[in-house]
């Protein structure tokens, strides 16, 4: 699996208590965020299960900022 | 009863008591008036189905033509019929019952492992919490429900030979269209079918897909028949007099009648073969009653032969009710005409007709602060007239030369007045294809003579409009609320900048493009006449600073236009354009500025805001127009003049890339053309001998930017972007150069050859659609050929290409539509789902910022 490679922007597990903070700041469930299979790769390589949230920080050229995928159970 | 929300709605088939209960009249006669005229009792207008002709009052809720809502009534059917629409739902009954037993053809133990996958597959979102998670075995089941794996179940049921319950033998079951089954290869008709369906028990419907509490399988097969109240199928009167019924009407009378003559021969105990023929008419009649179009009935047809238009046809298809009445809407207060241009209305306005500002009205709300202006507008005898007077209560009045005074006296605050259009109402304005947001904007109104909307040149470019006959709609917003969204959200000067990139989409083009040029080139000058001219026409009446001989400058003419105190620098190819304090110091203006994606409009939208926006490419537009006019472009055919240079260039050029292509030729035929990855040879030499001749028209470029100069006046309408191309000139004066069909060189046509005058296989420049002539020359017949396909082709491309694009853009938009921005710069849908944290990943609206330079 392609876990490192470059293109591949960097995936960080948020914590229980952080995916909160960032639900509310959102104003909605985590459920409504985009998803993430438990079984993708870079779910799988931070260990991450179904309910937790993955924070993605992208670099483009439109700028740098971070996305959200909540997993879910594939 | 006007319900606070619905929570849920379910479909379920209507059973024959229901009908029954529904109905408020029994139908037996098949037809509709007596001689009289007068609706017959029991007929199909029977007065107790509701009353559409005035004067009448209904039997049922004693309400009149306007009041009575219609109410239903029901044929009883003598012999049950298949509902056509059902059919193959009841061939998967049949087929997965026992015709002995009738149970389903699975045993206990399939039907009790089935159950909890069921449960769990029927009970959907509501309980998913409470229900355990579902065991694997479980959810393979459950998938055996799901729409591809149904089939499969069926499939095995169908090949069971046996009933697990009471072992007897079951019959092949075919269904043949629309509605006539088979056990075995001998009819069951209705009537057995309808037993059979009834015999299933209630405990087998679940494994069958079917909701016990809803619905029994009996239905399916009808026995009474709905008949729907005269409000959905009202007789016209025709002009003579004579009453012209609704199809559905028609179709229903046909049903009853053949109905009462099966009645009849069953009564007088008549033979089966003409019981059972009149059966199946009543079937056929039945079918067409609710679908016209059913596969494999013939057509129904009105004694016109024109085809009877029955309840699907009602429904479906573009014309149909949802598509054309549900999701299709006519509006009020909106106009259409065609639409032409002035130089002198802002990008802002839109000028409109006189006869259509007085047939559109808008509300004036009467206050304690505007009573004396509404009293006076309602005094008016001519054009900017009040049309209607609404009072507090609601009620509309009319207003006339008979009841004006009257009503003067009795507007207060809070009455509404209706008035025609006038100059500074807020109107939409929108040309189809409405393919984006700046298709529909918000214009003030300019009430003019004339018969056309007029609209300024720039802003035809967001509504992709000319002035060919184009048609475009106008649409009075009438509350506040829409006016005041319509104001700040839509209108053209604060949406200069495309909501793409950023770039300026309203701009100045053409003979402003030039006009532009010849005002601001570095030795133009003016006498004070001429400046007088100039800049009166822009409504400016101050003269900049003369020059010391006494003539102005058109570099100090067009800072006219600059915003007081503007900075501006920027250079792009050589031309260095300097703005300091409003003063246009150094360079040309040109398209790179004032055009399409200007720089200059950007600048002066971005520091300046909307109104100067606004105003500059007015007055940019129209000071250039007005030198345009006083110098005058002319083009003649002399501009295509070649000089004996573009000529020997011209022939040296053509020969040189022939050499090239034949040089290729050469090398394919030796076998000495190295292929190109992923290509085979023969490919690889059409691909290079392409490219070498298509360069042929890049070195005429050349030669002629070469050559030619500002005096040429074709040329310099290239190099000022005002209009056309070096390539332009290039194929009117040198030649066309290599022609391409689906992006090679012509092949096809004739056997191995493009056309007879070639040797078969021939691969020569002229043989492969290569011109040496130009337009100015004239072509000769082949070179007409060639030159007729390469353009056959990029026609239908372009034609299939915007069809495409089109549609993938519909779906897209269609996809997106309940996107938005929320109010921490993230993007969310309809239902609250995140979709991007932050917009476009930068939080920046390109229309707002200027974005374009760093992109």
């Amino acid at each position: 699996m392609a876990y490192n490679y470059e293109l591949i922007p960097e995936h960080e597990l948020v914590s229980a208590s952080e995916a909160a903070k960032i639900a509310k700041k959102f104003r909605t469930p985590l459920e409504k965020f985009p998803k993430i299979l438990e079984s993708d790769p870079q779910a799988k390589k931070l260990g991450a299960s179904a309910g937790r949230l993955i924070a993605i920080h992208r670099e483009d050229p439109t700028g740098k900022y971070v996305y959200y995928r909540y997993v879910v159970k594939s | 009863m006007q319900a606070e929300g619905i929570d849920y709605i379910r479909f379920t088939i209507v059973s024959p008591e229901t009908i029954k209960k529904m109905s408020v009249a029994k139908l037996i006669v098949p037809d509709t008036y007596n001689e009289d005229g007068y609706p017959i009792d029991g007929g199909l207008v029977d007065q107790r189905l509701g009353v559409i002709d005035p004067g009448l009052k209904c039997k049922t809720c004693g309400g009149r033509a306007k009041t009575c809502p219609g109410h239903f009534g029901h044929i009883e059917l003598v012999r049950p019929v298949i509902h056509p629409e059902f059919a193959k739902t009841i061939y998967l009954l049949l087929q997965s019952t026992c015709n002995q037993c009738h149970r389903v053809l699975l045993s206990e133990e399939q039907i009790k492992e089935l159950k909890p996958a069921i449960k769990t597959y029927v009970a959907g979102d509501e309980e998913e919490k409470e229900t355990v998670v579902p065991t694997e075995t479980q959810q393979i089941q459950a998938q055996v429900l799901d729409e591809g794996s149904k089939a499969q179940l069926l499939k095995k049921l169908r090949s069971l030979k046996k009933c697990p319950h009471c072992g007897a033998q079951q019959a092949k079951i075919k269904l043949e269209r629309p509605t006539y089954f088979y056990a075995d290869g001998n009819r069951i008709k209705p009537d057995e079918i309808r037993d059979w369906l009834q015999r299933i028990s209630g405990d087998d419907l679940e494994p069958l897909g079917m909701d016990r509490t809803a619905t029994r399988p009996e239905w399916l097969v009808l026995t009474t028949l709905m008949v729907p109240p005269v409000n959905v199928r009202p007789s016209i009167t025709l002009e003579s007099g004579e009453r012209s019924e609704d199809d559905l009407t028609h179709k229903l009378v046909d049903i009853m009648r053949i109905n009462q003559r099966l009645e009849q021969d069953i009564d007088a105990g008549a033979p089966q073969i003409i019981i059972d023929d009149l059966w199946e008419l009543l079937q056929y009649q039945v079918t067409t009653y609710f679908n016209n179009e059913t596969p494999g009935v013939p057509v129904a047809r009105h004694r016109s032969t024109r085809p009877l238009k029955t309840l699907a046809q009602r429904l479906k298809g573009k014309e149909g009710r949802l598509r054309y009445n549900l999701s299709g809407k006519r509006v009020n207060f909106s106009a259409r005409t065609v639409i032409s241009s002035d130089a002198s209305l802002t990008i802002n306005q839109v000028g409109i007709p006189r006869r259509i500002a007085e047939n559109l009205s808008v509300p004036f709300y009467v206050t304690l602060w505007n009573i004396e202006a509404a009293k006076e507008l309602l005094a008016r005898k001519e054009y900017p007239l009040v049309v209607n007077v609404i009072s507090k209560e609601g009620i509309r009045k009319r207003v006339a030369d008979t009841n004006r005074e009257e009503l003067e006296k009795i507007i207060a605050p809070g009455f509404v007045l209706e008035r025609q259009l006038v100059d500074g109402d807020i109107a939409l304005f929108n040309r189809q294809p409405t393919l984006h947001r700046l298709s529909i904007m918000a214009h003030q109104v300019k009430v003019l003579p004339g018969r056309t909307m007029r609209l300024h040149v720039s802003v035809a470019f967001p509504y992709n409009a000319d002035f060919d006959g184009d048609e475009m709609n106008l649409h009075v917003p009438q509350s506040l609320e829409a006016q005041a969204e319509a104001r700040y959200l839509m209108q053209p000067k604060d949406l200069v900048l495309s909501p793409r990139d950023g770039r300026t989409i309203m701009f100045t083009e053409e003979d402003e493009i030039a006009g532009a040029y010849f005002l601001t080139k570095d030795d133009a000058h003016f006498s004070k006449d001429e400046a007088c001219i100039m800049l009166s026409n822009i409504g400016i009446t101050e003269l900049p600073k003369a020059a010391k001989n006494g003539m102005y400058s058109g570099k100090s003419i067009f800072s006219m236009v600059i915003p007081k105190g503007m900075d501006f620098d920027e250079e792009y190819k050589g031309n260095h354009v300097v703005i300091k304090d409003g003063e246009l110091k150094e360079g040309i203006i040109d398209a790179r500025l004032i055009g399409m994606g200007g720089t200059l409009i950007q600048h002066v939208f971005s520091e300046y805001g909307s109104d100067a926006t606004m105003y500059f490419i007015l007055n940019a537009a129209k000071l250039s127009l007005r030198v345009l006019l006083m110098e005058g472009v002319t083009i003649s055919i002399r501009d295509y003049y070649n000089s004996d240079f573009v000529n020997k260039e011209r022939v040296k050029i053509v020969d040189e890339v022939t050499q090239k292509a034949s040089m290729l030729l050469e090398k394919y035929k030796n076998k000495q053309l190295e292929a190109l990855p992923g290509y085979t040879k023969k490919e690889t030499f059409e691909t290079e001998t392409l490219v070498a001749l298509e360069e042929a028209r890049g070195m005429a470029s050349k030669t002629l930017e070469k050559v030619l100069d500002r005096s040429n006046m074709a040329y310099l309408m290239v190099l000022v972007h005002a209009r056309g191309s070096v390539l332009n000139l290039v194929q009117t004066s040198m030649f066309l150069g290599q022609q391409a069909v689906r992006g090679k060189r012509p092949s096809r046509g004739y056997t191995a050859r493009t056309l007879p005058y070639f040797k078969r296989n021939e691969k020569s420049p002229e043989a492969r659609g290569f011109i040496r002539s130009s337009f100015f020359d004239g072509l000769n017949p082949i070179e007409f050929y060639m030159h007729a396909m390469g353009a056959r082709d990029s026609g239908m491309t372009k034609s299939l290409v915007t069809a495409v694009s089109g549609y993938l853009q519909r779906r897209l938009i269609n996809a997106l539509q309940d996107l938005y921005v929320d109010d921490n710069l993230s993007v969310k849908d309809a239902s609250e789902s995140l979709i991007e944290t932050i917009y476009g990943g930068d939080g920046i609206d390109p229309m707002q910022e200027q974005v374009a330079k760093e992109m």
